[in-house]
């Protein structure tokens, strides 16, 4: 891979990226999409090639390194000795895991990374993700350039989140790094905080443009439909966060059903308590929800799961979803609802659109959807905005397969592959701004 | 006019906490605990700096005027002959080599450098005898004669020291402590313990003043040297130095070395020797004089009392928790964490502070120890994080002490992990 643009050639030959985030790979490491991210991004990288190496606050009782990817990613499990005192998850004492990171990542980067590959003639990239690795990324920078190495890396950080803003050294991190952010939305979010970013959108794995097996989704929807071809089919996934809107989501089913159009919905929240709110309204509504139970069911379990739950308004999943069974509620449905008040940049939706599902996004970081082209992109709080959208689209079936089309096309856009070849252009944008000369 | 000149030395480096204060992770083992307190790496950084500027050439210096004929009397704390013994041997072979010289007399000092006989005497007691122990395994002689911590003397002290089998002890020689008398004399107070003091104006010449421009004094040439204590009158001078006077404190450029390496050959030109302490007190034990120590602890620091360790709100908050750390590690019936809780009563850790909300001189002293690194915390942010750590390791004790409820076992705490993180799942990508 190169950049021609502009004029130099970053490559896995004379590259070697070095991710460090808080979450990571390992189930432990994973608390939302950050992980998701970057244990995407990485895996990419080295499929590509690239020599990559990922610093996470990995599971204490897993390996310390581990080489994936024929050796090309290598995960460091940092912090493990406070990580087995603290068992619930990566946030599970964080104020001590960042102290931590930030003292001890920099001399590891500096003595086993940088130095060795400055004296390959290699360049070294470190990408930091959210607030937790600002610290970090300073201190790196001021090391390296005690050591007169600076001018040999590029760092970038990447905000995925507006949380913790205020605990974030800004100048400093303006000063010692390029600051990077997922969508034009959070780009303009930044510049409150007096920092300009530049926009990288995220990406999804190639592995989800498969199409979707109409054997799955059609039978997903004959028991969602329990029998009425005119029954409307909704999905919703996601952490149980008032900003994802789930009060909306309800309050749409309870007024298409009491309007007289009988719908499902299928949702997968949360261990978070606002699901506990979200079920009580739904029930509260007249709604008649069913939770569906299991321990780590197959695609085919899921869909007997759901067959034999019985009759319901909502279908309220209790059990760790498998990828194929997500892929085919997103096809199935008539509409994903994916419509947060407030996202970077909104996963789902892209999802959505790659499995050829009709995403109902929200109007903030969804930088990819255009509203009626390859999404819908609701502007308001208010569940008539969805039920309106729903019963146009039972009167135009045409458009609706027009948006499952559109999406796809534009899904196959953010493969990881074609956000790295944009994070690339940007580096090469930086480097040349660093005067860097690669050997 | 003194014939008799008591060169000694102290070396100590102390095991600097870390800040800010790492958080200790709940129910930490007593090894982890010990990484979130202290910082090592500060420590042999500094270490080496020290060791390059001061402690391998003053060695050989010292080294070369004691095979000579020099006497010199030397003194470590346990807390720099840790650090020698885990980061650089060598170094504490050459000093092995030094105090094995005939001419050198070993002096104790109180293990840690710390303030223990402020308020644990029978531990006092019994580290002190555990420190001559601990010379003897590392330096085949146990020192008779002591300077305990920052050569503090008390009527308490007195007494503890006399217990503890050592035969003479070092004080300063305040004017406020000796009265009308003069600090060239061997003296005693309740009990067989000799006490020798420090000559305040002649030690300070050299460990203090030698780099000042603006001292009238300056620059204090050998022989100048020589004569002012030649000049002295009574039956012997002593003068005490940090040794990192040599290399560290005055530059290797301000002419310390050649200043060290002249000063035998001016004594010897009038007529005055070199001793060691136990000389002194074999030479004068018949004789010795009566002195009254005062009610409060003297030291060689500032103005002479405990009010530049303990003089501020800050040091007294310090204390504080010092005192506090103390009583739980008792309590814990732990004998690691009382040793964790004697190493953060250094009274280095009340020295580097001295500055705060004071100025002039003692507190520039003070600043100097500060490590650079925590000025960027801001004075305030030094303080306040500095007491953190004393509260991380209070609360980080709470579990070992007797009869608290055990952690969950292994398995238990596996099952727990499951069970929490069995249900989250695909949707946390979102």
């Amino acid at each position: 891979m190169s950049d021609g643009r502009y004029g130099l050639a970053i490559s896995p030959q004379n590259t070697i990226f070095v991710s460090l985030c808080f979450e990571g790979p390992d189930v432990y490491s994973t608390a939302g999409g950050l992980g998701t991210r970057v244990t995407e991004l990485t895996e990419t990288l080295a499929e590509l090639g690239y020599t990559t190496h990922l610093i996470f606050v990995g599971d204490p009782t897993k390996p310390a390194i581990e080489e994936r990817s024929g050796g090309k990613l290598i995960l460091k499990r940092w912090s493990q000795w406070i990580s087995k005192y603290y068992l619930s998850g990566v946030y599970d004492g964080e104020e001590a895991k960042i102290y931590d990171y930030s003292e001890s990542v920099p001399p590891h980067i500096y003595a086993e990374i940088v130095e060795p590959a400055v004296s390959q003639g290699k360049l070294v990239v470190i990408m930091g993700e959210d607030w937790h690795t600002a610290e970090v990324m300073s201190r790196i920078s001021d090391l390296l350039h005690w050591h007169n190495l600076r001018h040999r890396v590029l760092m970038v950080w990447n905000i995925n989140s507006l949380m913790s803003l205020h605990r974030i050294n800004w100048g400093r991190l303006n000063y010692s790094s390029t600051i990077l952010t997922v969508s034009r939305y959070m780009k303009h979010r930044l510049w409150s905080w007096g920092v300009n970013p530049l926009v990288v959108p995220n990406g999804i794995p190639r592995r989800f443009l498969e199409p979707v097996e109409e054997s799955q989704y059609q039978q997903l929807r004959q028991i969602a439909q329990q029998g009425n071809p005119d029954r409307l089919v909704l999905f919703k996934i996601g952490r149980f966060d008032p900003d994802k809107r789930w009060m909306m989501a309800v309050e749409a089913v309870a007024r298409l059903k009491y309007s007289g159009q009988p719908v499902t919905m299928i949702m997968r929240g949360g261990i978070e308590p606002h699901g506990g709110e979200v079920l009580n309204h739904a029930r509260h509504l007249g709604l008649v929800v069913r939770d569906v139970g299991a321990s780590r069911p197959s695609p085919e379990d899921c869909f007997m799961l759901l067959a034999q739950s019985g009759e319901a308004d909502i279908y309220n999943l209790r059990f760790f979803v498998p990828e194929e069974f997500v892929r085919a509620c997103y096809r199935g449905a008539d509409a994903v609802l994916a419509n947060s008040g407030h996202e970077p940049f909104g996963l789902v939706g892209l999802e959505v659109m790659a499995a050829c599902g009709v995403a109902f996004t929200g109007s903030t970081g969804e930088d990819y959807a255009v509203s009626f082209e390859n999404a819908i992109a609701l502007e308001t709080d208010d569940p008539d905005e969805i039920v309106g959208y729903l019963l146009y689209f039972q009167q135009h079936r045409d458009e609706l397969e027009k948006i499952r089309n559109a999406g796809y096309q534009t899904a196959r856009a953010f493969i990881w592959e074609e956000a790295i070849e944009n994070l690339i252009g940007k580096l090469g944008y930086l480097a040349r701004k660093q005067s860097l000369v690669l050997d | 006019m003194a014939r008799n000149l008591v060169i000694y030395t102290v070396v100590h480096q102390p095991r600097r906490i870390k800040l800010p204060a790492q958080p200790i992770p709940q129910g930490a083992s007593i090894e982890d605990i010990t990484r979130c307190l202290f910082d090592e790496a500060m420590n042999e950084r500094y270490f080496r700096k020290v060791a390059t500027q001061c402690y391998y050439p003053a060695t050989e210096s010292f080294l070369g005027l004691v095979r000579q004929g020099l006497k010199l009397s030397i003194g470590f704390s346990l807390s720099f002959l840790r650090q020698a013994e885990a980061w650089d041997p060598a170094l504490l072979d050459r000093f092995k080599a030094l105090v094995a010289e005939p001419n050198v007399e070993l002096v104790g000092v109180e293990p840690y450098h710390s303030f223990l006989f402020l308020y644990d005497q029978p531990l006092f007691i019994q580290r002190m005898r555990w420190m001559r122990t601990e010379m003897g395994h590392i330096f085949g002689r146990k020192p008779q004669i002591t300077d305990t911590t920052e050569m503090c003397m008390s009527p308490v002290l007195y007494d503890a020291l006399d217990q503890a089998g050592f035969t003479g002890g070092l004080l300063d020689g305040r004017p406020w402590v000796l009265g009308w008398r003069e600090a060239t004399h061997l003296y005693h107070y309740s009990g067989k313990l000799k006490l020798l003091p420090r000559h305040l104006a002649l030690s300070d010449d050299v460990g203090y003043r030698f780099s000042n421009r603006s001292w009238n004094g300056w620059p204090l040439l050998a022989e100048t040297y020589a004569h002012w204590l030649r000049e002295a009158w009574g039956d012997f001078v002593l003068i005490g130095w940090d040794y990192e006077t040599f290399g560290e404190h005055h530059r290797y450029d301000s002419g310390i070395f050649e200043f060290l390496r002249r000063l035998p050959d001016e004594l010897s030109r009038r007529g005055a020797q070199t001793r060691t302490p136990g000389e002194i007190i074999a030479m004068h034990r018949d004789e010795s004089f009566y002195l009254p120590l005062p009610g409060w602890p003297s030291t060689w620091a500032g103005s002479g009392g405990m009010e530049f360790f303990l003089g501020n709100s800050a040091q007294q908050a310090i204390f504080q928790l010092m005192l506090q750390t103390h009583g739980l590690a008792k309590l814990t019936e732990n004998p690691e964490l009382l040793d964790l809780a004697l190493w953060l009563g250094q009274s280095d850790n009340l020295h580097l502070i001295q500055w705060f909300g004071r100025g002039g001189a003692e507190a520039e002293v003070s600043a100097y120890f500060t490590p650079r690194e925590w000025w960027d915390l801001g004075p305030t942010g030094i303080i306040h994080e500095q007491q953190q750590v004393y509260l991380n390791f209070l609360r980080a004790m709470e579990p070992f002490l007797p009869g608290r409820t055990p952690a969950p076992s292994k398995q238990l705490l596996s099952k727990k992990r499951e069970l929490q993180l069995a249900e989250p799942g695909i949707e946390t990508r979102y």
